[in-house]
């Protein structure tokens, strides 16, 4: 195992250079690893691997945590822990049957524990794969500050917020590029009374449509979910839907944006009321991944962090059947990767921080929390 | 009245000062040290006292040793308090502290302590008093009814139970308002209500019920007498009783929001994975009734809706999430 991962990646020789001599010989493996099925089992919890930085531009635009893009510019790579919850994920999406109906991941756990990590991780294998992503970075952004509200052109009763269609648009083109000259759209679209996009067209043009026309890019969000939700799974398409949503919970919870001094119900808004549409597992052929996140939730107490908490009544409803997945905070093993990460990287340069007692100190001070540790590290 | 008399003494005390003001001078002169007798011969200053001599004041005994240096330990502390008495420093054997504390200080100790005083205290009442008062109330009391034995025992033949306050006190009026309040408990497994008309009484009760010990509790004080409240009281039961049981005409537009349990029959969950497992299915076996029935028959099915059923009543907790998760993964056979 250490010899593959070594031949894998050559600056893993310097890596092994690097390494100080009090490094036991399994915790040199905790470093760099970059074939998948070589490294997606049970054995190699608590190492990290690295992503490619190609793959981070193009898969995660603005899907990372912001403290992790910080990080990862700081060192210089990207690496992921390798750890039990989105183990467990991929190891069920290897599994998927792509005849069934679309199974629900919900990751849940306290805050700072690593969700959206993981869900990344489990959205990082299946671009490895070959499928098709659809990333929601955070579905709270779409209820909250929008500058913009236009009534919809489609129905009148629902709002458009065309600033956050058009980012997400961009950012859908820039991940799934070698998709979009291959899908053809099922159905004819009008826009005004001049434009429509005809039955047959490729989905880069229906993108490109949305991203030019600023004012119907929410409907053109809406048609592209609608389309590969109809072609996922059905025996003429090549291609695996993959939905990744971050902080699902804001799609059934409250709303800040106001309409007229009047509060706008989610429901009322084109994105929203499409995202929830797809979320329903009435297509086949590939996942739904989410997480769910009271950081950014409105309205919901702080110590809340179960499903049906954050989820709510009818959140809770929509979502049932689903596989809840709890990320816990770290074990010890992984607690000690991450240190040895932290000092290989030479981001620990208190020269107590390697000591026993330093590291007594951390457990106390972070309670093994992912990013609580994070942050108090940032200061040695 | 009770700002009138406050008023006098408002102007009691403003004459009294100027008084006290007047006075202290020469009160400087009266409590003066002991040494102003010798301080001079012949002084002009002093009344004349008819040749009888210097003034001298009554000599002054010192104060002992207090009384709690001299008790032993096994004294008879009844007799110490034998009832309700003020704080006496000297003859409690305790180092008490009571107070604000100066800064940077201790609360000040129990030798001249106000606080002490002004609180009232339980000293008569140790467990040896109550003793000594229980051996002289027995010769009056009867004997515990041997059937009644323990509290379940009490419970099966009186359910209802009724309490009220007597209050004793040394004042004007020998009455005290708050004696006419009564409570009256009663568990519901003692009353006979069927399915519907516990549901029904829980909803007519609403703050007076205790889910946890399923104690109903109604207090009465509208009425001035006891005797009073405590017929109101057994009205209100036999009128609760009775209403629960009937059943009105609008009481079938019962709606999901007003259950109290939540049922998974009709519900969301239950059409949702009925809907993913005839999906599942392949498409040949129909979509009958018997179908749906075949499925629900299922074991899996059958855990899917007990921890669904959990999660919804118990409220949610890591173990409940697990057991829906397992449930779920049987479901999909993962």
């Amino acid at each position: 195992m250490l010899h593959k991962c070594v031949a894998l990646k050559s600056d893993a020789l310097t890596e092994f250079g690097v390494c100080s001599k009090d490094l036991s010989v399994s915790i040199l493996m905790s470093l760099t690893c970059v074939s998948f099925q070589a490294c997606h089992s049970e054995t190699h919890i608590g190492q990290y691997y690295t992503l490619p930085s190609a793959h981070i531009r193009t898969l995660f635009p603005s899907g990372l945590p912001w403290r992790y893009q910080q990080q990862v510019k700081t060192f210089n790579e990207a690496c992921i822990m390798v750890r039990q919850p989105s183990l467990e994920v991929i190891s069920y999406l290897k599994k998927t049957d792509y005849s069934k109906p679309a199974l629900r991941y919900l990751f849940y756990g306290q805050k700072g524990t690593g969700k959206t990590i993981s869900l990344c991780h489990a959205v990082h294998f299946c671009y490895t794969q070959g499928w098709l992503v659809l990333h929601i970075p955070d579905a709270h952004q779409w209820v909250k500050n929008c500058k913009e509200l236009l009534p919809s052109s489609y129905n009148a009763s629902r709002f458009d917020q065309p600033l956050q269609a058009t980012t997400w648009l961009r950012n859908f083109r820039l991940t799934n590029e070698r998709f979009l000259s291959k899908i053809k759209t099922k159905h004819r679209y009008m826009w005004t009374k001049r434009e429509f996009t005809e039955e047959g067209s490729l989905l880069g043009e229906l993108v490109d449509q949305g991203i030019s026309r600023v004012k119907s890019s929410s409907d053109v969000v809406g048609a592209v979910m609608k389309e590969l939700r109809l072609q996922s799974g059905q025996p003429g398409s090549d291609f695996h839907l993959a939905v990744a949503v971050d902080g699902v919970n804001g799609l059934w919870g409250r709303s800040t944006i106001k309409k007229e001094d009047k509060s706008v119900d989610p429901e009322e808004l084109t994105l929203i009321y499409n995202l929830r549409k797809l979320m329903r597992n009435d297509w086949t052929g590939g996942a739904i991944i989410a997480t769910l996140s009271q950081t950014g939730s409105l309205y919901t107490p702080k110590s809340a962090y179960l499903p049906q908490e954050l989820l709510g009544e009818r959140g809770f409803d929509s979502m049932d059947p689903f596989i809840p997945v709890s990320v816990p905070n770290y074990s010890e093993k992984e607690f000690e990767s991450c240190c040895l990460y932290y000092m290989d990287r030479h981001w620990l340069q208190h020269p107590q921080s390697r000591t026993e007692e330093g590291k007594k100190e951390l457990v106390f001070l972070s309670n093994k929390n992912p990013s609580m540790l994070d942050r108090i590290c940032g200061f040695l | 009245m009770a700002s009138r008399t406050s008023k006098t003494f408002l102007s009691l005390g403003r004459i009294n000062i100027p008084l006290l003001g007047f006075n202290k001078p020469s009160g400087k002169a009266t409590y003066a040290t002991a040494l102003s007798i010798n301080s001079s011969s012949g002084n002009k200053g002093l009344p004349d006292r008819g040749g009888r001599g210097p003034f001298v004041r009554r000599p002054r005994r010192e104060a002992g040793e207090p009384r709690t240096g001299k008790m032993p330990v096994d004294q008879d502390w009844t007799a110490v308090y034998p009832s309700a008495a003020p704080f006496r420093p000297g003859s409690v054997p305790l180092p008490l502290r009571m107070g604000y504390p100066v800064k940077g200080g201790i609360p000040p100790e129990k030798k001249g302590n106000l606080e002490l005083i002004k609180i009232p205290n339980f000293l008569h009442l140790t467990p040896a008093a109550i003793k000594k008062h229980c051996e002289a109330l027995k010769p009056f009391c009867t004997e515990w009814p041997s059937a009644l034995e323990t509290d379940t025992k009490c419970d099966e033949h009186f359910p209802i139970k009724l309490e009220s306050k007597e209050y004793v006190s040394a004042g004007p009026s020998l009455r005290n308002p708050s004696a006419r309040i009564v409570h009256l408990t009663v568990k519901l497994s003692s009353l006979n209500l069927d399915d519907h008309a516990r549901k029904k009484m829980i909803k007519l009760l609403g703050e007076r019920y205790c889910k946890n010990t399923d104690v109903l509790t109604i207090k009465t004080d509208s009425c001035p007498l006891r005797q009073q409240n405590y017929d109101y009281a057994m009205y209100l039961l036999t009128v609760l009783y009775h209403e629960s049981w009937k059943t009105e005409a609008w009481e079938a537009e019962k709606t999901v929001a007003d259950m109290e349990d939540y049922s998974w029959e009709d519900s969301p969950s239950q059409k949702n994975i009925l809907d993913v497992l005839l999906r599942m299915k392949v498409a040949g076996e129909g979509d009958g009734e018997e179908v749906r029935q075949q499925l629900l028959g299922r074991k899996d099915v059958q855990d899917y809706k007990d921890s669904v059923t959990r999660l919804k009543n118990e409220g949610e907790s890591e173990s409940s999430m697990l057991q829906y998760k397992e449930a779920v993964k049987k479901v999909f056979n993962m």
